[in-house]
């Protein structure tokens, strides 16, 4: 570590990859977030195969369409679809790229790629706690009633969409990013 | 590191759960979340008079728009990420009080900042107010977090400082 205020030097890098982070990771998402589209149907078929037919990438967005029925046309036949903006739950992949790209240590692209694997199931934890809460909680009694879900596990459903939606995209990726980087954060806390 | 990784979860955890209960609402995050409103707009009418604040809502009087400071917006969520940081990280009790009153105060301010240019960038472009809010901002106040964490670190006491903790002198003359 060169002498003098190394974590301003830090920050300063930091903030020299941030922008070029945020345009790849906007612009990329569609097949950066390929994978969590793929996780989170794979949760979806083991445990909610009973509500979700079918999931759909459209873009950023993915598609969850239901067997539910929506509480006005029951009678019409249609089925509920949710829209989940996979961007809301992975704004952490270019935060935790520029943190990597500002250590530029030797390896970053297997850190690169370790930490974006490592992020991958907590964005997906955030997709599907999305679409839970909006049928379990937010589509009102007549859909909901149709999910089976009981009171306890609503409120599980609300924490997971809560933990998900404000704790996990950004913590997670400090997290991965200290723990693939010990090394590093030992000499920036001994150097002066 | 282990240690510290899975204590700063299993806080996190416990004090995000903590946060979400009827009595926390009601007494901490409620209230602190309308203090916040009214600061960010006792600051901004020291340059634009036509602001005021209700509650939680940040709202221009000339044109209407408004904000309303909702949860993940009131800083709370990343206090909590800094606090369980802190306590997960093994250090003595006067450094992580004093860590942590640095912490909150630094974690806070950015936070107003971030209210208030969401204020105006939404007057401006809400393409760019929607960008702004969901993404920028979120991964800025936890990198203030981050960097918060890393100073508070770097003034514990090391083993060369005669406090008992930190690498053997040898790794630090290596890498300093």
């Amino acid at each position: 570590m060169p002498p003098g205020r190394p974590v301003a030097r830090f920050i300063a890098r930091i903030f020299a990859w941030l922008p070029l982070a945020f345009t790849v990771w906007y612009f990329a998402a569609p097949l950066l977030l390929w994978p969590v589209r793929l996780a989170v149907e794979v949760v979806a078929q083991l445990g909610f195969a009973d509500i979700v037919r079918a999931i759909e990438q459209h873009g950023s967005d993915v598609t969850f369409v239901t067997s539910l029925r929506p509480g006005e046309a029951r009678a019409a036949g249609g089925t509920v679809t949710v829209d989940v903006n996979l961007l809301v739950y992975s704004f952490g992949l270019p935060l935790y790229a520029a943190l990597v790209l500002a250590v530029g240590e030797r390896g970053w692209p297997q850190r690169l790629a370790w930490g974006f694997l490592a992020l991958i199931p907590f964005i997906a934890w955030g997709v599907l706690a999305d679409f839970l809460k909006n049928v379990a909680i937010a589509s009102g009694p007549l859909v909901a009633s149709q999910t089976g879900f009981v009171a306890w596990q609503r409120e599980v459903i609300a924490f997971a969409y809560q933990f998900g939606a404000l704790v996990l995209p950004t913590a997670v990726p400090a997290i991965a990013w200290v723990a693939l980087h010990r090394d590093f954060l030992e000499r920036l806390r001994v150097a002066r | 590191m282990l240690r510290f990784l899975v204590l700063f979860v299993l806080l996190q955890a416990a004090l995000f759960g903590a946060e979400l209960t009827p009595w926390a609402q009601e007494v901490l995050v409620v209230p602190w979340t309308n203090t916040l409103a009214r600061l960010s707009a006792w600051l901004v009418t020291l340059f634009d008079p036509g602001v005021v604040a209700t509650g939680k809502v940040l709202r221009s009087s000339a044109n209407g728009f408004a904000v309303s400071i909702e949860a993940g917006c009131n800083g709370v969520e990343a206090t909590i990420v800094l606090l369980a940081a802190m306590l997960a990280f093994p250090a003595p009790w006067k450094n992580r009080l004093i860590g942590l009153a640095a912490g909150v105060v630094a974690v806070q301010a950015l936070n107003v900042v971030r209210v208030i240019s969401l204020f105006y960038l939404g007057q401006w472009n809400l393409a760019v107010f929607e960008f702004a809010h969901l993404y920028v901002w979120q991964a800025l106040i936890m990198l203030d977090v981050l960097v918060v964490w890393l100073i508070w670190v770097r003034t514990l006491p090391r083993a060369d400082d005669g406090g008992g903790r930190g690498p053997p002198p040898a790794a630090a003359t290596a890498s300093a």
